[in-house]
């Protein structure tokens, strides 16, 4: 049985290449149209898998955070109290240490009364402690004003200089009616220690509302002021790199925690929506569709074509199924290999896509093309070829001996 | 008056193939758009016996119309009667399945067509291998009955063309070889020399009456050349055997 089912699909085999050399048309035309719809699905599922790996919407290098399993990826800017990332600062400088990252910090976030400078009533700001570099970004904040390390950690004593800078955004300073210069008090006698606002800053997280009202501090600092010195804890890991290939150094230096990779809150917003998938969706149903009715249009002209020589196959005893095997491998084996032209019409279709995105937007890749995308596409090749061969093989068993010999 | 055959019944019994009092009508159209009127009937054949044994070669003749096709498509299992029995390699076709019948032709039956009909992709060992490929026949095996074939033949230089590099003799002697492929007790050949000259319609003649010393050949010619290699011809007029000579 499995002699015969290998038989078949070798007649089918050689058919298909000899009718390449024969009169290829037909064939041919299937090929193109299968290749078409699978070149435009690998396309466009190489945009979505560009959108999906959140580095394409902004080019300016790529930050990836650590950030703990159950935390809301969606969240992660503002999200505090949740499971904590210890032993942060040699972690951090461990990462540091690799030539391929700019800069990394941890991120501990605290929401933190504060008095109103004026009224004395207790105001809530989101407080973040991060290790400043020069001139770099967290949260939208520029840590320019800080003084850059952290002179408080003192390698685990937590007995360094205290340095009580502080940066506000305009939501917070407007909240507590404080300005550059000016001193912070904690609500509720929090710390005894002192705050001074070194700069007030535009930026920060956007909420609904508007801007959260927000300070940069040292993490140390912070850590101090809520207790979380005790394990060296922090919420997240900031690293800022251009090399993407620094997150594969990433997974796993913690376990239960998860890489994520972002360029700002707006490469955030599209990761996390469900936009690559169903971008990704739409290009496979498109392709299937397209793909079959090719397939079975021009299988079906093909099958009509071949009558004689199906009604030859009848004629000599070969089996309406044996037939049907061969019609459907035909079918299966053009679709195959539209599916492989597909791959390379597919790959000059993404570098065409990240060709105009550069040249358009200043974006280096906006479409990815990864291996398994190849698979993918000679699977989604597989099926339009199996479904598209329920016409062609229905056609072919309807075929009558008779009409040979009358012939 | 149709003039009939008619075997004896330990002659049907040694037969490759044996059609006792056959006849077969078409309907031709639909009798109209609302099914009001009677299709017309055609009566193809008319009660025609006949039986073929191994090592005879025996010819069907007849002007167009007569029945020759409509007969020999009854004898290779490839049409059932509407009236009369037709005995292939001891079972009656009529009670037959179209599964079965296939299955039928594939083990008992080799038909040579008057156009090759070979398929135009396959080389002719390919071509050849064609039944051992359904009979479920190993590689190794298939090469080499299909190879000793095109060799019996003339055409061992040739395994590998393809049909469209072989003349027409050779494609209608890789034809023969593929009806021989599965060893069958009964080979038909509808106008086996009809597209060919006149010595290469020999040669493949001779061809076929050398098969006959093992199996049962019959072959619906119009051409005399090869109704003279016949140990028998039956004359086929309106349906009706005409007379057998």
């Amino acid at each position: 049985m499995l002699r015969r089912f290998r038989a078949l699909l070798g007649v089918a085999f050689r058919r298909v290449t000899g009718r390449l050399q024969i009169a290829p048309q037909r064939v041919l035309l299937s090929v193109l149209g299968v290749a078409l719809a699978v070149g435009l699905m690998v396309t466009v599922t190489g945009v979505s898998l560009g959108l999906a790996s959140q580095s394409v919407v902004e080019s300016d290098g790529v930050d990836y955070w650590i950030v703990p399993e159950q935390a809301d990826v969606e969240s992660i800017a503002i999200s505090t109290g949740g499971v904590r990332l210890g032993d942060v600062h040699s972690t951090s400088r461990d990462i540091a240490a690799d030539e391929r990252v700019d800069y990394a910090t941890p991120v501990l976030l605290e929401l933190v009364p504060i008095e109103d400078a004026t009224t004395g009533e207790r105001k809530y700001v989101l407080a973040a402690g991060v290790i400043p570099g020069e001139s770099t970004d967290v949260l939208g904040l520029s840590t320019e004003q800080l003084t850059p390390g952290d002179p408080h950690y003192a390698d685990g004593s937590y007995d360094g200089p205290w340095t009580g800078e502080v940066i506000l955004n305009d939501a917070a300073a407007t909240v507590t009616n404080t300005s550059s210069g000016q001193s912070l008090s904690l609500a509720g006698n929090a710390t005894n220690r002192s705050l001074t606002v070194a700069n007030v800053s535009t930026g920060g997280t956007e909420a609904v509302g508007g801007t959260v009202p927000m300070m940069l501090v040292h993490l140390s600092e912070l850590q101090t002021i809520t207790g979380a010195s005790n394990g060296d804890t922090a919420d997240q890991l900031l690293i800022s790199t251009n090399d993407p290939s620094v997150r594969d150094s990433l997974e796993g230096r913690y376990d239960r925690t998860t890489v994520v990779s972002r360029s700002g809150l707006s490469a955030q917003q599209v990761s996390t929506s469900n936009l690559p998938l169903a971008v990704a969706i739409a290009a496979l149903l498109s392709a299937v569709v397209v793909g079959v009715l090719f397939v079975t249009t021009l299988m079906g002209l093909e099958v009509s074509a071949d009558r004689e020589q199906l009604g030859t196959l009848a004629a000599l005893g070969v089996s309406a199924r044996s037939r049907s095997i061969v019609v459907a491998a035909e079918t299966v084996i053009i679709s195959l290999l539209g599916g492989g032209v597909g791959i390379a019409v597919g790959g000059l279709g993404i570098l065409g896509v990240n060709r105009l995105g550069t040249e358009t937007f200043g974006v280096d890749t906006v479409a990815v093309f990864e291996p398994r995308l190849a698979v993918y596409a000679l699977v989604v090749a597989f099926g339009i070829g199996l479904v598209g061969a329920a016409y062609p093989v229905l056609l072919s068993r309807r075929t009558d001996p008779l009409e040979v010999l009358s012939g | 008056m149709a003039q009939q055959q008619v075997p004896d019944s330990d002659a049907a019994a040694d037969a490759a193939v044996a059609a006792d009092a056959v006849s077969r009508s078409y309907t031709r159209g639909g009798g109209g758009i609302f099914g009001g009127g009677d299709a017309p009937t055609v009566q193809a054949l008319n009660e025609v016996s006949m039986q073929v044994r191994r090592g005879e070669v025996v010819g069907i003749a007849g002007p167009s119309g007569s029945g020759k096709s409509t007969l020999l498509h009854l004898l290779a299992g490839l049409d059932v009667p509407t009236s009369g029995t037709v005995t292939l390699a001891g079972d009656d076709v009529s009670t037959l399945s179209g599964r079965q019948r296939a299955r039928l032709r594939l083990d008992n039956v080799g038909i040579v067509f008057q156009r090759f009909h070979l398929l135009d992709a396959l080389s002719a060992r390919s071509n050849v291998a064609l039944p051992l490929v359904e009979l479920g026949y190993s590689k190794g095996r298939r090469r080499e009955r299909a190879e000793t074939l095109l060799d019996e033949v003339g055409l061992d230089g040739r395994l590998t063309h393809k049909p469209g590099q072989l003349s027409g003799g050779e494609q209608q002697r890789v034809a023969l070889a593929r009806a021989l492929a599965s060893e069958p007790a009964l080979v038909v050949a509808d106008e086996p020399t009809g597209e060919l000259d006149s010595e290469t319609g020999e040669r493949v003649l001779d061809l076929l009456v050398d098969i006959a010393d093992e199996q049962a050949v019959v072959l619906a010619s119009h051409d005399q050349q090869a109704l003279d290699v016949c140990d028998r011809v039956v004359h086929l007029r309106d349906g009706a055997v005409e007379r057998v000579v």
